[in-house]
Parts: C-alpha cells; structure tokens; sequence
C-alpha cells in the first residue's frame, strides 16, 4: 500500500523550489504519504477501494466471470479443486479457500429487503429452488471480493486490521453500487455478475454481485 | 561378476531401507526454538507441541520457551536461541511493534523466523507470518452471537491485550456485523487482558452496573472461561456468551449447555506449517509462499463441538 504512494512522494518532492540556499525539509501538506500516514485505517483503505474499484476490481470480475452453471457443472464433474485451478481466484497458502467470479441469470424464489442483511434467493436452475443467495447487504458476509483480486496481497498491508478495513470497504463499493426496485420481488427474473467464495463442494453459494439487474 | 552384482543389489537393498532407518540417527538437522506466550493458556500449549512434534519428525532437535507476554524476556529468549544455534524459531510474538528489533536481530545472525497466531508491524524480517484470519473468524463468531441474540438486546465486549493485534482485528470484526443491527446495543466494554482471573472479575462488576444485560461476547475463550464463572456465581446462566479460539475448556461448557459458541483457530497445524515452512527454507533456501499467510477460522456451536480437540476439527 505504502508503495503506491512512494511515486507520487517523489514527484512532489522533485516539484519543490530548489533556488533556496538551503533545503529544509518541512512536510508537504500535499504529498499523498503525508496525508495517507494522517487518515484512520478505515478511511485510508476506503480511499483505496475508490480508487482500484472502476479500474481494476470490476474488470477482473468481469474478465474473470464464467457462467455460475457451466462452472457448478465442471465442479460436479471434475471437483471443485480442478474447477479452482480452471477459474478460480484465491491467495497462496494452505487452506485459502476458492474465490470465483460468475455470472447467470434466474428467478428470485425468495426476497429479504428489510434485514440489514438483505439478500435474494435465486433459482437458475428453474426446477423452482433456490441455488445461490444474492448478497445485497449493507451487511455483507466473507471477504470474497478482495481475496478473488490477484493484485491485492496480504503481505503489503500493514496488518490483518488493515486488510480487514479494504474487504470492508470493497463490500461497501458492491452494496453502494446495486438498486433493487421497491415491490415485490418473487417470480421475476434477475441478471447478475459477481464474486463468491466456496470452501467445500456442497457449500450454499453466497455470491456478492457488483451488477445486478431485475426485469 | 556375480559377486558384484550381489554386492550391488545388496547395496541398493540398504538403501532403499535407509530411509526406514533414518529416525533412529535422525536429531542431525539442527536446532529449533520455538517461543510462545505462556502454557497457561492450552492454545499456546497446543501450538508448542504441534511445533515440538512436527519438527522431530522431520530430525530436528527443539528447545520450547516461553515469553509471558513481556517483550523484556522475549528479547532475552532471542539472545539465547542465538547463543544455542538455533537453525529456526518459531514464534507468538510479545507484541506486534516490540517484536520488530528481536526478530531482526535473529535475522542478522541469520537464523530466519517464522511466526504463528499474531503478526508483526513490519513485512521482509520474518520469513513467515502465518495468522489465522481473525477478521473472518471474529465475523462468523459475531453473526452466530447476532443470531443467538435475536438481533436485539443490551450487550458486553471483553477485549483482549491491546497491544496485540488480534485484541483489535477480533472486536473490529464482531462490530462490523453487530453494529449493523441498531437494537443490539453495547452497554459495557473492557480489556480482561486475555486473562481468566480478569474476564472473571470484570464481569462481575459490570454485571453489578449492568444487570440487564442478554449477552457477552469474548475476544478469547479463557475471559468467555471467566466471565461465563462469574455469571453462574451470580445464577445468570441465562447470558448468552461467545469465545474465540477454540479450546477444550469451551468445548466442554458447549456441550455441557453453558458457553454457546466459539470460532475455532487451527493453531495445532498452524503451528506445524510453520515448522514445515522452516524446514523448507532450510532445506531449499525458499517456502514457495508469500510471507503473510492467512488461514480461515471455523465456528464452533452444539452442532459441532463433539468433533474438537485440541485445537483441532475432525470430520
């Protein structure tokens, strides 16, 4: 993290005056590390996420995204580690678990816009049960969307609190991106793109969508 | 000719027993410290001998100390893993800025470290930081807590440590999901120093300002150890109370109906990661993986407590 602002250290440094007899250093009050280094953790991060989420996060979401179907197929047939190493995102480590961004479309079985955690249930399947929840938040579970980005690594950051602030911060940017229209919502049909981590096989898809569309 | 050839297959016979034999002059690849805080807590126990067993399993000699949580004798037990030779320590550190310089200067003796359970400030001097994921932990415990509640009611945080990350990563990941639900509402909030005498002592005296309190929820299993006592001592076993880490102690109460929940940390095999990891960079002069690793918590409720010992799940 620090590192992104190190240019932009120098940059400002080499913009100051050199006519003086002496260079004194005194702080920039507009070098970036100077102002990163004041902000709490939480708003340092937010301002992170700013600035990766329409450059970087939502296009590896979407250059990564296979249809959710196709990819339960493969797992199905192949595993869900052979599925992971065809699709999947995730950190190295022992245990980390697969991240996959997807994309599908279904029908809402199953609405819950009043909890704070608010989520669909999605049938894509059309047997009429509920395959994958639409995590729509505010509260929003895991930390998918951060660890599905090969770009973000856990050794730059200063601390598990730090990194813990960024997935925050990104689930914000999805919940803060999507408008669900008002009314009910069963039986009409949905279009989504996004993220979600699965630990094992049979586990209940949880899927934070950074698109999301109701006809 | 024959005879040579015997000699050969004979040869070829001893060392494809070799390998068999190995354990009995095994102790020949050197010295590993391992340094934790204080058995007293059976989490870091469990961690010393997950190190202890994995490493003599794969021939080395081990030394086991303890820190206390007092950076002062942290920094002695680097001097004499030093002055002993150490190959490797492996670490729970004393503090995640105090750890800094001892870590440092076992690096310019050229031992490396590999650290376990809690981080330290600065990433290029260990080798390996192998922590669980305290924040996905800390949210699996706080959505269960969340659901025992009823989404609603007045509340207690114990805290850990402060200096320690994990005191801070835990209650940020419980408030992020509790404080999402405006009826659950926190009436008291205190450090017990990740310590049983004081998750015990302080419950009691918030419970005398606070008598209607629903639940309690710990950065650790021994202060929920605590205050889930002095709860009973005051015939409030109707409290909802939620640990973390996972340990035999929290178990028993889960299944005995007292504690409802904690999150498990995988701290045995954690512990023999890092030795793995050690032998590898010894060995190959590389881990294959990033410094700071992560690895998920799982939670632990009537549902599954039977399946934990140790430290660890099984299935």
């Amino acid at each position: 993290m620090r590192d992104l602002f190190t240019p932009l250290a120098i940059l400002s440094c080499m913009a100051l005056p050199l006519a003086g007899c002496k260079i004194v250093k005194n702080p920039d009050p507009n070098d970036a590390s100077v102002q990163a280094a004041e902000m709490t953790d939480e708003a340092r991060m937010a301002a992170y996420a700013d600035e990766i989420w329409t450059d970087k996060v939502l296009p590896t979401v979407s250059q990564n995204a296979v249809s959710l179907t196709d990819l339960h197929a493969q797992i199905d047939a192949e595993g869900l580690d052979a599925a992971g190493a065809a699709h999947g995102l995730r950190p190295e480590g022992e245990a980390n678990p697969w991240n996959f961004a997807a994309n599908g479309e279904g029908t809402i079985v199953e609405a819950n816009t009043e909890s704070r955690a608010a989520k669909l249930m999605v049938d894509v399947d059309a047997d009429g049960a509920a395959d994958l929840t639409l995590q729509l938040g505010p509260v929003i579970r895991g930390t998918a969307l951060r660890d599905a980005m090969p770009f973000i690594v856990f050794t730059d950051f200063r601390d598990q609190i730090e990194f813990a602030k960024l997935a925050r911060a990104l689930n914000d940017l999805a919940n803060a991106g999507l408008s669900v229209p008002e009314g009910d919502l069963v039986g009409r049909t949905v279009t989504f793109e996004g993220v979600y981590t699965l630990r094992n096989k049979s586990d209940a898809i949880e899927l934070v969508p950074t698109t999301l569309q109701v006809q | 000719m024959k005879l040579n050839r015997r000699h050969f297959m004979t040869g070829v016979a001893a060392a494809a027993i070799l390998p068999l034999a190995r354990p009995a002059f095994a102790q020949d690849k050197g010295l590993i410290a391992i340094i934790t805080p204080s058995h007293d807590n059976p989490f870091f126990k469990a961690e010393a001998v997950g190190a202890e067993a994995r490493a003599i399993e794969l021939g080395y000699e081990t030394i086991i100390m303890v820190h206390d949580d007092d950076p002062n004798k942290q920094s002695e037990l680097f001097d004499s893993a030093i002055a002993r030779g150490a190959n490797a320590i492996i670490l729970d550190n004393a503090g995640a800025d105090a750890t800094v310089a001892a870590v440092q200067r076992a690096k310019d003796a050229g031992i490396p470290s590999f650290l376990i359970d809690r981080e330290i400030k600065e990433s290029g001097i260990a080798v390996s930081q192998i922590v669980s994921n305290n924040y996905q932990g800390a949210q699996l415990g706080a959505e269960e807590f969340v659901r025992l509640m009823g989404e609603a009611g007045n509340y207690v945080e114990l805290v850990g440590r402060e200096a320690d990350t994990n005191a801070g990563i835990r209650s940020s990941g419980y408030h992020d999901i509790i404080d999402q639900y405006p009826y659950l509402v926190m009436a008291a909030q205190q450090s017990a120093n990740w310590s049983q005498t004081e998750g015990y002592e302080k419950m009691e005296t918030i419970l005398q300002a606070n008598p209607d309190i629903k639940g309690v929820i710990c950065g650790n299993d021994t202060m929920a150890m605590g205050a889930w006592a002095a709860l009973e001592a005051a015939g409030r076993t109707d409290v909802i109370v939620v640990g973390f880490d996972g340990s035999n102690d929290v178990r028993d109460s889960i299944l005995a109906g007292g504690i409802k929940a904690t999150v498990l940390q995988p701290a045995y095999r954690q512990a023999q990661i890092a030795v793995e990891q050690a032998d590898a960079y010894l060995t190959d002069g590389s881990t294959g993986q990033d410094e700071k690793q992560l690895m998920d918590c799982v939670l632990i409720n009537a549902d599954n407590a039977a399946n934990l010992e140790t430290f660890a799940l099984s299935s």
